[in-house]
């Protein structure tokens, strides 16, 4: 696409052309609307069908109006003209033609076919500046519909033998912007073997165009293209060994042909190091002298020789790192990057410092990369933090290069981290390194860097000393980092009794430092640092009275902050209440972290993302990691005693959460496996359902906003529900909409689609009951509370036993048609346990709640309870018995349920199992 | 309240006026988010960091009162109003290069008619006596503390000791009437707002009174005498509001609704009003379109004068949108002349005089453009443009009487003319 938009006009050209600019430019903008609805107006007339225009008009006013086009108006005329351009023979008009096409028709116009037209034509013609123009509008406008007609067409021309160099070119370039909108519809075939041919091609335009495509395209099927490696690998060779003279056009600044190299060395990386021999001798050849050009004094003090010399380095050294194989190269690459670790050129430093990342994770160059460590941190401490404050008080533009320098900026600081830890021999070293940079540049570090060192200081016994001093020291500074702050309230409430004997940071000494702090930190920290008191108040029960000071002050325990207040409370409680034995083993000491791969790496290898390496890295990543970078700062003091409830620690309670469906993960959690629940379902829908189950009114659904309260009759197999949706806040809901979701034959009248603050609507539904069923209706309310929308959907409490009619009956008649009803199917038995207590007379409530009749004196055994009942629907009538025996001893139900149907059996027994 | 005010430039964008050094930053702030902003600002207000700048612009010229605080709307522009008539008393045109040249005329005038953010007299006539641009002129004590009295007294608008030796004054009645019709020539609004603007060259402290048809007043008098409520009845005219220059005595135009005044020297603005009940519509537009097939349009507009036969309206133009394909048009009009103007997609129908009770028509052929646009042309109403002499409202000058009891000239010696136009304001009928 570069190319091609090299080739299209620029605007300027166009304007100029026709003198069109300089009227228009300048003047205020309602002159400007003026002289462009006169213009308009002119071509209007120009355009109308009764006079033949020739060529030259036509281009010109088709030109005029792509300008107005890109100024900003609307141009709903022309396209016609613009059309019959493209069969001109001259190259202007046709030029003018496909631009006015890529730039305004858009893909589902009635010119589409026209213009297909043109552009077969232009395809089949011999002229190569017709079919290039044709490719660039297939390009630029590269829609599917365009995929559609010419995607089969244009490999054809790419490959055939007669086909000239630019208009191959163009062909590569068109087929990549295909591909990459509509894979699919680009054909695989003969061609692609061809295409890897195109790679010895004679010209270098075709050359690197046809890199991009194979590049693209081998990314889904390597294997078809794998014979391009050796290919390229000869190519590059050719290109590396070139002296700077000898591509001519391709030379950029002294470099040969270093947009082709980078492409090449990047296709390389999609492939694994080559098996032949010969080929891996004369790649590695070629990375060598790429490593030696490095060397080479430059032959220009141009940027654009370093630039250009660099990138081709810099894609170098990733090959290198992706093949991963070289030990040698490996070492050269990086002490090249040592060698850039110390230039002036922030970008370049940036570079190697992300380069330097992914060669730390490679075998080979442990050694290597350790011996730059020193490098590193150099660069951090003399280029980080000074150059950055001497560059802005030199006020160099920070807002060009600001991006770029932050991003650098934290990179450094987590290269840093992540070499630091790898080589870290002696923890307290580690320690002192991470605090330091904590302190140096703590806005850069990220979460998981200090994550990191508390883990590291929680499983390591002999630092835990060393560190509490070292935090209490930094702590000591008059303005130090939250992050610092975070990190010395955790270490300290863990181990601040291990520097509790020197005077100089006795407890209260220790207390008052920290909590000197306090006031300036954000909330997440304060609550950090609540926990750290009440450990305080475990380690050194000596600050206890302070510390509840502390927490009874209001700026604690009235904080606005929920989290805050909780913790204040649940604390102060905690530490008034419990013996100094429950608060021991309440407030233990961390136990160790699960030794896991470093959060910081895992980040690292996430970063790479799908790169050249992704592959190996997924294989490697542990399922922990995800869990250990997750880490909350209020999670870390939870403790594993029962207790950890208590703190109130890893989550807010949801109950802040206003809207219903924003709790819908947790339902997820809670009703995963039962099949009834449709996703989204308000929370608490299945309890309350199951209530309505043996009772006809009741309140079915209520939150923070709204309350549903259901009263129901039902006769038959007819039945009637209102449902009344009650506004429990001051404020209107809008667009109050509840619809039922279709299911059941029900008739629902409409509601009003206000409802007031505090005022309640009713809502009548009809119900019939056509045959039987076991899913119940749902209903879905959506409203406008404030600016969202609320979206709730809920069971209605309509189940089959509601149309039960209870039939009464002898013990005679009752056992003739037990009997009866024998068959395996029409039975169903359930045992289970009671949930509730066994009252024979609740039970005997529910029962008829359930809609049976209740015979007496029918079943010898007089605890049990036995009913009978008919299931009314529109097609057919069910006959229904049921037994349920209760054991009081064991706490156990069996229920029998046999009627004449056997999924009704089956889900009535399920239905009144769940009650008792 | 306002702290500051600058006036700007569009280009050179210079604080011009009160560079207020806390105000620095507020100007930088005007300039980038209004000024040059990239969308067009088209509120006059607009809040930038809880700071409102409140401006009016005369051509290229920025005039914007800056405040924090909850200040009434309507009095900062009445006051920004106020300077730039102030400004174009003292030195005609406010445009750049007299901006430039009355730089510290401009301060002496901010200072004089704004303190502390608070309004104060902003009277061309009395800020003469004081600010002028001639030199320094040595005063006597005696003067000054005239001078000084006079701007602090009752009277701040008109200085003692005015002589003329005619007596003269003219009164003016400036009216814009707008309408909006339905293709039926169903009103669907109109209203017009008005002006009495006065210029007086009376001697000495001269008391006037001024009386018009005003329902209210009429209906007062009717009760009177039965004969005048025969006569001017139903010429009388019911004034939705009206506001007052600061000479007029609210007081007893609340309890007599007498408008009587101590007018200043030279023009003022006596009083604003808006009615909007049995206006006179001077014309009538009735509108024909017919799409002839997709494309052609025929139009046909016929204007009808609507006042006495002996006056003659000027200046008359009537503008017929065209849709945005037209791509020909034939006029035919019997009287004026008429012309497509492709730059503004409208025909501009333009007649120089016509007399009351006539009608005139015109006729236009347009040629479209079939697009493959589907959007529906909106119509856009046609509108018009007009002078007439006569005041649409119906408001009528009844009397205007001064007396001077302190000089020896009466009421009949002064010469009074009093003039009435009416303009169009939009004035639009829908086809």
């Amino acid at each position: 696409t570069q190319a091609i938009s090299l080739q299209a006009p620029p605007t300027q050209r166009l304007a100029s052309t026709f003198v069109l600019a300089a009227p228009i430019a300048g003047k205020s903008k309602e002159a400007e609307i003026k002289r462009i609805n006169k213009e308009l107006a002119n071509i209007r007339s120009k355009f109308k069908g009764d006079k033949a225009l020739d060529g030259y008009s036509k281009k010109k006013y088709v030109c005029k109006l792509l300008f107005i086009f890109l100024l900003g108006h609307d141009i709903d005329f022309g396209h016609m003209e613009a059309v019959n351009l493209l069969s001109s023979n001259k190259y202007t008009e046709k030029q003018i033609g496909y631009l006015f096409i890529s730039v305004l028709v858009n893909s589902n116009s009635e010119l589409i076919r026209l213009i297909n037209n043109a552009i077969k034509n232009d395809l089949a013609s011999r002229n190569p500046t017709f079919m290039c123009l044709a490719l660039h509008c297939i390009a630029n406008v590269g829609s599917r519909e365009m995929a559609e007609a010419f995607a089969s067409e244009i490999p054809r021309i790419l490959v055939a033998g007669d086909t000239m160099d630019s208009v191959k070119q163009s062909a590569a370039l068109c087929l990549l912007r295909l591909y990459k909108t509509s894979p699919d519809l680009v054909p695989m075939g003969e061609w692609t073997s061809r295409v890897v041919h195109l790679l010895n091609d004679q010209h270098m335009g075709v050359v690197t165009a046809a890199v991009s495509l194979i590049t693209c395209l081998c990314k889904k099927n390597p294997d078809d293209f794998k014979t391009c490696v050796s290919l390229a690998v000869s190519r590059l060779s050719r290109i590396v060994s070139s002296a700077s003279t000898d591509l001519q056009d391709y030379t950029y600044y002294f470099v040969p042909a270093p947009w082709l190299s980078v492409k090449l060395l990047r296709l390389l990386q999609c492939y694994p190091p080559p098996e032949d021999a010969a080929v891996k001798g004369r790649l590695v050849e070629c990375l060598e002298t790429v490593l030696n050009k490095a060397q080479e004094p430059p032959k220009s003090k141009k940027v654009q020789h370093s630039n250009a010399k660099n990138a081709i380095l810099f894609e170098a050294i990733s090959l290198i790192i992706h093949y991963d194989s070289e030990p040698n190269l490996l070492v050269r690459a990086c002490n090249q990057l040592g060698q850039f670790l110390q230039h002036r050129e922030t970008n370049l430093r940036y570079l190697a410092l992300e380069s330097m990342c992914t060669l730390a994770s490679s075998e080979f160059s442990h050694e290597a990369v350790k011996t730059h460590i020193e490098t590193v941190i150099n660069a951090l401490k003399v280029r980080g933090v000074g150059p950055l404050r001497g560059q802005e008080r030199k006020g160099l533009d920070v807002r060009a290069g600001g991006g770029a320098w932050m991003s650098g900026y934290s990179l450094e600081r987590e290269v840093v981290a992540i070499l630091a830890e790898k080589y870290a021999v002696d923890y307290s070293w580690y320690v002192d390194t991470i605090l330091n940079l904590i302190r140096i540049a703590g806005d850069y570090v990220s979460e998981e860097v200090w994550y990191r060192v508390i883990q590291i200081v929680i499983n390591r016994d002999d630092v835990q000393g060393y560190a509490a001093k070292t935090v209490f020291e930094a702590l000591q500074a008059p303005a130090c980092h939250e992050n610092m702050v975070k990190v010395g309230g955790y270490i300290l409430g863990e181990f601040g009794n291990l520097i509790a004997g020197d005077p100089r940071s006795s407890p209260l000494v220790q207390f008052n430092l920290l909590h000197s702090k306090f006031h300036l930190c954000s909330v997440a920290t304060r609550a950090l640092l609540l926990s750290t008191y009440i450990k305080f108040i475990n380690l050194f029960p000596e600050t206890k009275a302070t510390i509840q000071e502390v927490l009874r002050s209001d700026s604690q325990i009235r904080n606005a902050d929920v989290e805050l207040q909780q913790r204040a409370v649940e604390y102060l409680k905690l530490s008034s209440i419990a013996s100094t034995d429950v608060l021991a083993t309440v407030l233990e000491e961390m136990p160790p972290f699960p030794e896991r791969e470093s959060s910081i790496l895992a980040k690292l290898k996430k970063k790479k993302g799908p790169g050249a390496g992704s592959e190996l890295d997924d294989g490697k990543k542990e399922p922990g990691a995800e869990i250990n970078g997750g880490m909350e700062p209020s999670a870390s003091t939870s403790t594993p005693s029962p207790s950890a409830d208590l703190l109130g620690l890893r989550a807010a309670p949801p109950a802040s959460l206003a809207a219903p469906t924003s709790a819908g993960n947790l339902l997820v959690d809670v009703f995963s496996d039962s099949p009834a629940a449709a996703p989204g379902l308000a929370p608490g829908t299945d309890e309350n359902f199951l209530r309505f189950v043996c009772k006809n009114n009741g309140v079915l659904f209520e939150n923070q906003l709204l309350q549903i309260g259901v009263k129901s009759e039902f006769r038959q197999n007819l039945g009637r529900m209102y449902l009344f949706y009650g506004n429990k806040t001051s404020v209107q809901f809008q667009s109050f909409t509840p619809t039922r979701l279709p299911q059941l034959n029900i008739q629902t009248k409409a509601v009003d689609p206000l409802v007031e603050g505090g005022a309640q609507v009713q809502q009548v539904l009809n119900i019939e009951c056509l045959s039987d069923f076991t899913l119940a209706p749902l209903i879905n309310i959506k409203f406008r509370y404030g600016g969202t929308l609320q979206n709730i959907t809920l069971k209605l409490p309509i189940t089959l036993n509601k149309f039960f009619q209870a039939t009464e009956m002898q013990s005679q008649d009752f056992f003739q048609r037990w009997k009866q009803l024998s068959l395996p199917q029409q039975e169903s038995q359930k045992i289970f346990k009671a949930n509730h207590p066994m009252d024979p007379e609740v039970t005997k409530a529910k029962l008829l709640g359930f809609g049976s009749a209740l015979l007496d004196k029918v079943d010898p055994n007089p605890d049990n309870f036995v009913g009978a009942g008919i299931i009314q629907t529109k097609s057919l009538q069910v006959g229904c018995l049921l037994r349920l025996e209760p054991n009081a001893q064991a706490q156990m139900y069996r229920l029998t349920l046999r009627t004449s149907k056997e999924a009704v059996s089956r889900h009535l027994c399920e239905l009144l199992s769940e009650q008792f | 309240m306002e702290k500051a005010n600058f006036s700007e430039d569009r280009h050179t964008a210079r604080v011009a006026v009160k560079p207020d050094f806390t105000w620095r930053n507020a100007v930088d702030a005007f300039r980038v988010n209004v000024i040059h902003a990239r969308q067009q600002v088209r509120s006059p207000v607009t809040n930038i960091a809880r700071t409102s700048f409140f401006h009016v612009k005369r051509s290229n010229i920025w005039l914007a009162a800056v405040t924090k605080q909850n200040v009434n709307a309507a009095m900062v522009f009445e006051f920004l109003y106020k300077m730039c008539d102030v400004m174009t008393a003292y030195f005609g045109k406010i445009s750049e290069e007299n901006i430039k040249n009355n730089f510290v005329l401009i301060y002496e005038l901010l200072d004089e008619i704004l303190d502390f953010g608070y309004p104060q007299n902003s009277e061309t006539g009395a800020l003469k006596t004081f600010i002028t641009q001639q030199g320094i002129k040595s005063q006597t004590k005696e003067e000054q503390s005239q001078i000084t009295s006079q701007v602090t007294g009752q009277i701040g608008w008109r200085r003692e000791g005015i002589k003329y030796r005619r007596n003269e004054l003219f009164l003016d009645v400036l009216e814009s009437v707008n309408l909006l019709m339905s293709p039926q020539g169903q009103v669907l609004s109109a209203h017009v707002s008005g002006r009495v603007v006065m210029k007086s060259y009376l001697s000495g402290m001269p008391e006037c009174k001024f009386g018009m048809n005003d329902k209210i007043v009429i209906e007062k008098q009717g009760k009177g005498t039965a004969d005048e409520t025969g006569k001017s009845g139903k010429q009388s005219i019911a004034i939705d509001d009206c506001t007052f220059h600061q000479c007029v005595r609210l007081s007893k135009f609340d309890s007599e609704r007498s408008i009587s005044f101590i007018p200043p020297d030279g023009e003022f603005e006596l009083m604003r009003y808006r009615t909007t009940k049995d206006i006179i519509l001077p014309f009538r537009v009735i509108p024909l379109v017919r799409e002839v097939g997709r494309t052609k349009l025929e139009v046909k507009v016929v204007i009808k004068s609507n006042f006495k036969p002996s006056l003659l309206a000027q200046k008359i133009e009537v503008r017929i949108p065209t849709p945005l394909n037209t791509s020909g048009v034939q006029v035919i009009c019997m009287k004026g002349k008429a012309k497509y103007k492709a730059s503004e997609n409208a025909i501009v129908w333009k007649i120089k005089r016509m007399a009351g009770m006539k009608e005139s028509q015109i006729s236009a052929e347009i040629e479209l453009l079939p697009t493959n646009d589907k959007k529906k042309w909106a119509r856009p109403p046609i509108s018009m443009n007009f002078e007439v002499p006569f005041a649409p409202s119906g408001l009528k000058v009844r009397y205007l009487k001064v007396f001077e009891p302190k000089l020896n000239y009466s009421d009949h010696d002064v010469i009074k003319w009093v003039r009435y136009i009416g303009r169009s304001g939009i004035y639009e009928t829908r086809c």
